[in-house]
C-alpha cells in the first residue's frame, strides 16, 4: 500500500506515472474544484485529458478552449479583485495543463501543474469567504494518488 | 461636471507647466515623427493620436498665459478657453490611446520629452474629473486598501501559505535587517502566484536574506498611472517607511513595469529626499546574483524564444541587457524582435490602459504591431518582465489565435536553478 504524507512523495509519485497517466490524475484534481468554476470549457478538458486514447488534436482543442476560459475571468490590472472569479481562472488554468500539448508541458508535468493551480483555485476560494479555514486540496489530492497507484 | 472642476482642473494643469514643459511647447516643430512612433497612431490612422496632439489643451493653456502671441490671440478672441467638453474629449487622447510608453520622446527630433507631457497633462485631467473611472477606481483601492485591485495582507498571507506547502520553505514576511525587500504588483499575488515562488526558490539558492513587508507589499503605483503627485506620493511614501523600519539595503520592484518608475526614478523626487536604501528590478539583482555566480542553472529551453521589453524597464529604465544576459543562461536560441530594447513597441495595455475599460477595444487594436512583430519571427515561446504585459500579451495572441506560450522571466530561470543537493557539492 502506497501512502503519500508530504510533498516529496506526492512528485515522485506523480513523475512515476505515463504522461497519459498524468493527464488522467490531474483531470481528477480538478474535477475535485470544478465546483469552482462554472464553465462547460473545463468539463470538456477534463473529460479529454480522462481519455487514454485522446488524439492530439483533441487535446489541442482541448487545450486551446481551456486557456481562453482562463482568459475569460482573469482580474485585469487596476480591477476590483473578485476572489470567486479568480478561482475559476486558476480551475481553467489546471484543466488547460491537463491537456496541453507536449512542447506546452512544463517542466514538473501536467498533474503537478494541474494540482498547483487547483489549490490555488481552492485558495481563493477561501479568501472569498474570508475565513481562516485551512485548505484541505493538498491531503485530499494526496488520496487522489493513492487511490491511483493502489489500484 | 461643474465649472469649478474645471477650475481645478486648469489650475492644475497651469501648476504643471514648468520650465521643461514650457521649453518642449516653444520647439516642437510639428514634424509629426511623434506619429510614426506611436502604436496608437500607427495601428488606427486616427490623427487624434498624435503624441504631440494628446497635450494640445495644456499647449493652449500655456500659449494662452504665459506667451505674448497667446495673450493677444486670446484677447481677440483667436485662441479659445479651454472647456470642460474639450477636457473630455482628450480623456480618451491621452488616458485610453496612450500607454506611457515612451517611444515617441525616442524620435523627438528636438528632443522633447512628450511622455513627461502627457503624464503631466494627466494631471490636470484628473483634477478636472475627467480622469476614466478605471483609474479612479483603482486609485482609491490603492489608497484605502492598499492595493488598487483590493487584495489585503491576508489574501497576500494565503498566497504565501500557498507557496511554503508548495516549496518547503518559510516566505519571510517582515524581517528587520534583511538585505531585500521584495515589493510585489496584485498582478501577481492575483494571476501569477508562482513569481512569489520563483523567487523565493532563488534566494534560497543565492543564499540572500529577504523579505515581504505586511505593512507595505504593493508596488503598484495608480498615482502614476492617474496623475496624482499626490497619490503617488502616499504611495511611495508607505513603501519607503516600510523599508526604513525594517532596514533593508535594497527594496526590489517586482515584474511590473510602472512600479519600477515610480518608485526608483519618480519616487525620490515625489518625497523629496533621497533613499536610504537601493531600489533594483529584479531583473537587476537576478543579474547581479549571476555576475556572482550565485544564481546557478542547467540545461537549456529547446523552443525558439524572444523576449518582449517592458517600456517602462528599458526605455524609462535602462534595464536592457540584464534579461538578456539572464536569457542567455537558460536559451540557446534566442531571437530579438526587429525593433527591441529601447525602441521596442508596447504590448498596448501599460500606463494604465489595461485599468481602463473605456480602452479595453483599443488596447486590442494596438496590439496588433506586437502581432506583427512576433509574425516576423516565428518563436515558440515569448518570455517578458511585467504582469501586466503579460496578461495582454496572452489575450492578444488568443485574439488573434496565435499558439505562443508567454512566460514570466524569473519563473523560468527558476525553472532551471540547479537542485540544492547540487549546488551545495
Amino acid at each position: 500500500m502506497t501512502e503519500i504524507t508530504n510533498e516529496t512523495q506526492f512528485k515522485q509519485g506523480l513523475q512515476q506515472l505515463s504522461l497519459a497517466d498524468q493527464r488522467a490524475v490531474g483531470a481528477r484534481f480538478v474535477e475535485h474544484v470544478i465546483s469552482l468554476a462554472d464553465d462547460e470549457r473545463i468539463s470538456f478538458a477534463i473529460r479529454v485529458a480522462k481519455n487514454k486514447d485522446a488524439a492530439e488534436d483533441e487535446l489541442a482543442a482541448a487545450f486551446k478552449s481551456a486557456k481562453a476560459a482562463a482568459l475569460d475571468c482573469y482580474t485585469r490590472c487596476g480591477a476590483d479583485a473578485d476572489w470567486s472569479e479568480q478561482a475559476g481562472y486558476f480551475v481553467a488554468r489546471a484543466a488547460s495543463a491537463i491537456v496541453a500539448p507536449e512542447k506546452d508541458i512544463s517542466g514538473d508535468g501536467p498533474a503537478w501543474t494541474a494540482a498547483m493551480n487547483s489549490r490555488m483555485a481552492r485558495t481563493c476560494s477561501i479568501i472569498d469567504a474570508n475565513t481562516d479555514a485551512e485548505s484541505q486540496e493538498t491531503g485530499q489530492q494526496y488520496r487522489i494518488l493513492e487511490d491511483l497507484l493502489n489500484s | 461636471m461643474s465649472e469649478a472642476t474645471l477650475e481645478r482642473g486648469l489650475k492644475a494643469l497651469k501648476e504643471q507647466i514648468d520650465t521643461p514643459i514650457a521649453l518642449f511647447f516653444s520647439s516642437c516643430t510639428h514634424c509629426g515623427m511623434c506619429a510614426t512612433a506611436c502604436l496608437f497612431y500607427t495601428e488606427t490612422e486616427n490623427p487624434a493620436y498624435t503624441p504631440i496632439n494628446k497635450v494640445e489643451p495644456m499647449r493652449r493653456l500655456w500659449e494662452q498665459e504665459y506667451t505674448l502671441i497667446g495673450r493677444i490671440k486670446k484677447a481677440i478672441g483667436m485662441s479659445k478657453p479651454i472647456t470642460d467638453e474639450e477636457l473630455e474629449e482628450w480623456q480618451e487622447y491621452c488616458y485610453n490611446a496612450c500607454s506611457l510608453c515612451g517611444r515617441c520622446t525616442m524620435v523627438c527630433p528636438v528632443g522633447n520629452d512628450i511622455t513627461y507631457m502627457i503624464r503631466k497633462m494627466r494631471e490636470g485631467m484628473a483634477a478636472a474629473g475627467h480622469a476614466p473611472e478605471g483609474l479612479i477606481g483603482a486609485s482609491k483601492r490603492a489608497v484605502k486598501i492598499g492595493s488598487p485591485m483590493g487584495v489585503k495582507l491576508p489574501a497576500l498571507q494565503a498566497q504565501a501559505r500557498h507557496a511554503e506547502k508548495d516549496l518547503g520553505m518559510e516566505i519571510p514576511f517582515d524581517v528587520e535587517g534583511a538585505e531585500y525587500m521584495m515589493l510585489m504588483s496584485s498582478m501577481e499575488i492575483m494571476n501569477y502566484p508562482e513569481y512569489m515562488e520563483a523567487v523565493a526558490k532563488i534566494f534560497r539558492q543565492a543564499g540572500k536574506t529577504w523579505t515581504i513587508s505586511s505593512e507595505a507589499f504593493e508596488a503598484t503605483n495608480s498615482g502614476i498611472q492617474i496623475g496624482s503627485s499626490d497619490i503617488a506620493r502616499e504611495l511611495v511614501s508607505r513603501v519607503v517607511t516600510a523599508a526604513e523600519k525594517l532596514k533593508v539595503k535594497t527594496v526590489i520592484s517586482p515584474e511590473c513595469g510602472h512600479a519600477y518608475t515610480a518608485i526608483r526614478w519618480e519616487g525620490p523626487n515625489l518625497i523629496g529626499r533621497k533613499f536610504p536604501f537601493h531600489v533594483k528590478h529584479i531583473l537587476e539583482v537576478l543579474d547581479e546574483f549571476r555576475a556572482e555566480g550565485l544564481l546557478k542553472t542547467e540545461g537549456f529551453e529547446e523552443a525558439r524564444m524572444t523576449f518582449h521589453d517592458p517600456c517602462q524597464l528599458v526605455r524609462r529604465g535602462g534595464v536592457v541587457e540584464q534579461p538578456r544576459n539572464l536569457l542567455n543562461m537558460v536559451s540557446k536560441d534566442f531571437v530579438e524582435m526587429k525593433d527591441h530594447g529601447i525602441m521596442n513597441w508596447c504590448c498596448g495595455a501599460g500606463g494604465g490602459v489595461s485599468a481602463n475599460e473605456d480602452a479595453a477595444e483599443l488596447k486590442m487594436q494596438a496590439f496588433k504591431r506586437k502581432k506583427s512583430q512576433l509574425d516576423e519571427l516565428n518563436v515558440d515561446t515569448l518570455v517578458t518582465a511585467c504582469a501586466n504585459c503579460r496578461i495582454q500579451i496572452e489575450e492578444g495572441l488568443e485574439e488573434n489565435e496565435m499558439d505562443i506560450p508567454v512566460v514570466g522571466l524569473t519563473e523560468m530561470l527558476a525553472e532551471h536553478l540547479v537542485e540544492d543537493n547540487k549546488t551545495e557539492g
